[in-house]
């Protein structure tokens, strides 16, 4: 490839900077471990420095110094999520979720939502299989605000029927507008469901009509007194804080919170599938086929899920991924793919999409990607490729980096999942470490036609009365 | 493509509203009084006992560098040291506005095919050195927007081969003839898609109803359009538009600024081409009556709802009236219309208002998708709403309230220099004064109660109020009929009677 310019001279514009950067990491320590700096394709990005301990009420707390902007994030994780629901109550650790916007013992409803607004702040919350998170980034000196808002509802959430009601029917609504009234959104849930046996991650987070209409206010109850307790939650703070201060205020406002028993916990076992699964759905919303495809893959942070991770990238993320170049543009089979894997707790699964370009049969599109996925486990991948795939990782994590409210819920989610909030220091140390042969090997394991759940789903004619909702 | 994976359901999607209609972010921005007890919204208790620092942190957003290059092009530069990176933010006068009447799309279409081939690269290699180095390199001409952007971002240690990919497919795009035939059946596939999404259909026929003609109007290239558009469209397009005097560079990251000044002149100075005359736009047809378009999609669970007038240009003095009315109305979970529509009534998982401004008078809505049996109640509550902030004067509390969430807003955008480098891209953009945002805490400040009606009233336009409710015909037909004359097309707004 050409260019007008020598190396030497652009690189003035970036070296003297990470001169500079290399030296600030001798300054900070983690937990007694020497100061590394996070490497990956000739990029280095300062570690950054944790502050972990815990309270007496078993609340996990890491404090995140960073001064480079005026303001801070706070992020509450508990360890609750889909995978705690019982049958009959699909669902309800996201209605949960919802009632914890709805007051306080010290605060009103729709007071949450105004505080942090109004006083120029951000805030959501959101839950998963695995969790339930609640976050707000506000400017540095409304930490107090920030702190009393968590503390007040994890030791005293004001749960009435009338709060329940409203909120149980936005959930309905949200599950609505999410699913029901969309194009593959009956697929997207069955995949999960017919990917999974044990219950666990087999049903949907949002839940099915039925359980959401069944959840009863003592249930709200319970599941506060079990799951919202201190000692089943990691509290994060990332900004524009000194964490000597910080960690004072911490300790008034969630110090007086009592522990709960701990909450039982969740056997996310799979056993082995034998065989694979398909299922096609007739969608009247869709106007275009598509087919959906699951394998499945370790846990999270584990070396194959990480090769997983590089290979989603490979086969699916990117205009130079195999499917894009293969399936979109040489063999004009399909006119859009996607990739993605999953880092759960427990068995995750690795997604592939695609849908049909115009005139193209879907049995067509299916024996495409069969070919694609049979030369990847057949000749494996090329070290380019690899290389190419870790560097979009890391370019994409970095962004993150740039938020302190993603860095405050990744850091969060790392300590829920896996009990390691230094995670966010060394993941990419992990990501970086799969070998080419891994990648292969994981490829050949996992990518296994025997064990995957296939759905296509066609669009119905405008006349067809709508197919049964899915009971999940 | 729809991501698969983890489901996660946010509490709130704020995001929805802007995702409908394309607005122009008005960033986030004074002084806290002691909150007084604002008249109480149905439900919504105020107990006053959260630790709130009365103080508003003000801040003022670091500035760019401003060059303007010999050749016409002009250069921000931004300088950020947190991470190791650098992102590139090219704004093209004229965009989809310059698109002819009997092409709708050309904008995008040229947009789009950027990547697919230059002079000395295909497109395969284009992504693969894109995606080798981890960067990203888009370009996009949103419709009805007054310019098309091209966008590269990746890190700076490898500033000059991004410049070198972005300057390649800016200035000499080859448009190959067998990419443009691969390319027209992606975007035909992509139209097919966007006919089931409800928010695009609302967007699709609010756009015609308010303006009638193109290209205002358009929201989407057509299948005519797609299947008759040329390389040599393309090209012509490309030659007209794609000049150094139409555009501005925005840069952000960790650089110094005289050194990215230089890099971006090796690879840009060499663009030639004059700035264009401001674009001409036909005249502004009169506002229709007041009327609601039902868009019928068969198998809808929910009406999606859109009522909305046109607002104003982004240069008009009222922008920050429009700014605190719509913050009152409908800005985030906090306001009005979210709290009755969601908190009080249960009709949706939110409801929000939200503008936009262009160098014509943008278009300003509130939105809701509401499940189908309450599409009646959800208008009774939208109209309820409409009128309370037109005839009524808003409470000094939640006033002072709103001017607050704009004005202590601006904290939080200093960690993210690209949306600060595009507030900056705005101010050159339409010709806002050069200390526009150092300024305008105070214009928002000075924004009083009777500022507010006097906005509602202008704009809040209820004989001229375009309603668009996309759903199930069969089941909200007759219900909509109580709410106005009521005119029934299908998703491609053929009319159906």
């Amino acid at each position: 490839m050409q260019n007008n310019v020598r190396c030497e001279e652009v690189k003035n514009v970036a070296a003297k900077r990470w001169r500079k950067a290399v030296l600030l990491p001798r300054i900070l320590g983690c937990l007694g471990l020497s100061a590394a700096l996070v490497w990956a394709g000739g990029v280095r990005i300062p570690n950054l420095e944790l502050h972990d301990s815990r309270l007496d009420n078993g609340l996990r707390v890491i404090l995140v110094p960073d001064h480079s902007a005026p303001v801070y994030s706070i992020n509450v994780a508990y360890n609750v999520g889909s995978r705690n629901e019982h049958p009959g109550r699909t669902g309800f650790a996201h209605l949960f979720e919802h009632m914890m916007f709805e007051g306080s013992e010290n605060v009103g409803k729709g007071e949450q939502f105004s505080l942090v607004m109004n006083n120029g702040g951000g805030m959501n919350g959101t839950t998963n299989e695995d969790r339930t998170v609640y976050f707000e980034e506000l400017p540095k000196n409304q930490l107090d605000l920030g702190l009393f808002l968590e503390s007040d509802r994890m030791r005293a959430l004001n749960i009435t029927q009338a709060n329940f009601e409203n909120q149980r029917k936005t959930v309905q609504e949200e599950r609505r507008q999410s699913y029901d009234n969309q194009p593959y959104a009956h697929a997207e849930l069955d995949l999960d469901n017919l990917s999974y046996d044990n219950f666990a991650y087999k049903h949907s987070t949002i839940g099915s009509m039925a359980d959401l209409d069944a959840a009863t206010l003592q249930d709200v109850t319970d599941f506060f007194h079990t799951y919202y307790a201190p000692n089943n939650a990691v509290l994060t703070l990332v900004g524009d804080f000194d964490p000597d201060e910080a960690l004072a205020k911490v300790k008034k406002y969630f110090g007086p919170i009592p522990s709960q028993p701990a909450p039982p916990k969740v056997d996310l076992t799979e056993d082995l599938h034998y065989g694979e699964r398909r299922e096609t759905i007739s969608d009247p919303l869709a106007r275009l086929p598509q087919i959906n495809i699951a394998y499945h893959i370790p846990p999270g942070n584990t070396p194959d899920n990480y090769a997983a991770q590089e290979l989603a990238v490979i086969l699916g993320q990117g205009q130079s991924s195999r499917f894009y170049q293969h399936l979109v543009k040489d063999k004009q089979l399909a006119s859009d793919v996607s990739a993605f894997a999953d880092a759960r707790i427990g068995p995750s699964l690795l997604y592939l999409s695609a849908n049909p370009a115009p005139g193209v049969k879907v049995e067509d599109l299916e024996k495409g990607m069969e070919e694609e996925i049979a030369a990847v486990v057949k000749d494996g991948v090329t070290p380019d490729e690899l290389a190419k795939a870790k560097t979009q990782l890391l370019r994409r994590f970095i962004e993150q980096r740039r938020s302190s409210l993603r860095t405050a819920i990744l850091i969060g989610q790392y300590t829920v999942y896996f009990n390691d909030p230094n995670l966010i220091n060394t993941v990419q140390d992990k990501q970086e470490a799969v070998t080419l042969e891994q990648a292969n090997a994981a490829a050949k394991k996992y990518l296994v036609r025997d064990q995957r759940t296939l759905i296509t789903t066609l669009p119905a004619s405008p006349d067809a009365t709508r197919p049964a909702k899915p009971a999940h | 493509m729809k991501t698969l994976g983890l489901s996660s359901k946010l509490i709130w999607q704020p995001a929805l509203a802007a995702l409908v209609l394309a607005a122009l972010s008005a960033p986030i921005a004074p002084t806290a009084r002691a909150q007084e007890k604002s008249m109480p919204l149905s439900q919504v208790q105020r107990l006053n006992r959260a630790p709130v620092n009365k103080e508003v942190l003000r801040v003022q957003l670091p500035r760019p560098t401003v060059v303007m290059l010999k050749n016409g092009l002009t250069l921000l530069l931004l300088e950020n040291h947190k991470l190791p990176t650098v992102a590139f933010s090219l704004w093209i006068r004229p965009g989809q506005l310059a698109d002819p009447i009997d092409l709708p799309g050309l904008a995008s279409f040229a947009a789009g095919m950027l990547r697919e081939g230059t002079e000395r690269r295909t497109s395969a290699q284009i992504a693969t050195e894109t995606d080798s180095l981890g960067a990203t390199l888009s370009a996009t001409a949103v419709f009805g927007s007054s310019y098309l952007s091209v966008d590269a971002s990746g890190w700076i240690s490898d500033a000059w081969q991004i410049l070198d990919l972005l300057s390649d497919v800016v200035l000499h795009p080859s448009f190959p003839s067998s990419e443009l035939a691969q390319y027209k059946q992606r975007e035909q596939a992509s139209l097919e898609q966007r006919l089931s999404n409800p928010g695009f259909l609302a967007r699709q026929a609010f756009r015609r109803v308010l303006y009638g003609d193109a290209p205002l109007s358009v929201t989407s290239p057509t299948k005519e359009s797609i299947e008759k558009v040329t390389a040599d469209d393309l090209k012509k397009f490309h030659d007209e538009h794609f000049r150094p005097g139409n555009a501005i560079l925005g840069v952000t990251g960790d650089f110094k600024t005289s050194d990215m000044q230089a890099l971006v002149e090796k690879y840009f100075g060499g663009w030639t081409g004059a700035a264009e005359p401001p674009a001409k736009l036909p005249a502004s047809a009169t506002p229709r009556p007041a009327q609601i378009t039902l868009v019928d999609r068969p198998s809808s669970v929910q009406t999606f709802i859109i009522g909305g007038n046109r607002s104003i240009r982004r240069t008009d003095p009222d922008f920050y009236a429009l700014t605190v009315m719509n913050q009152v109305l409908g800005g985030g979970p906090q306001s009005r219309l979210f709290l009755d529509l969601r908190e009080e009534h249960s009709y949706t998982y939110g409801a929000y208002s939200r503008f936009n401004s262009e160098i014509y008078p943008g278009d300003w809505a509130a939105s809701a998708a509401v499940r189908t049996p309450v599409t009646d109640g959800s208008m009774t509550q939208f109209l309820y709403e409409l009128k309370r902030i037109n005839h009524e004067l808003v409470p000094q509390g939640e006033l002072d309230e709103s001017r607050r969430a704009i004005i202590a807003g601006f904290a939080l955008s200093l960690e993210q220099p690209a949306q600060v480098l595009a507030s900056w891209l705005t101010v050159q953009h339409f010709g806002l004064p050069a200390d526009y945002w150092n300024t305008y805490p105070d214009h928002i400040a000075a924004i009083d109660a009777v500022a507010v009606q006097a906005a509602a009233k202008k704009f809040i336009d209820l004989d001229h109020l375009q309603w668009i409710c996309v759903g199930d015909r069969k089941q909200i037909q007759d219900v909509l009929a109580k709410y106005g004359q009521v005119a029934v097309v299908d998703v491609n707004g053929k009319n159906e009677n």
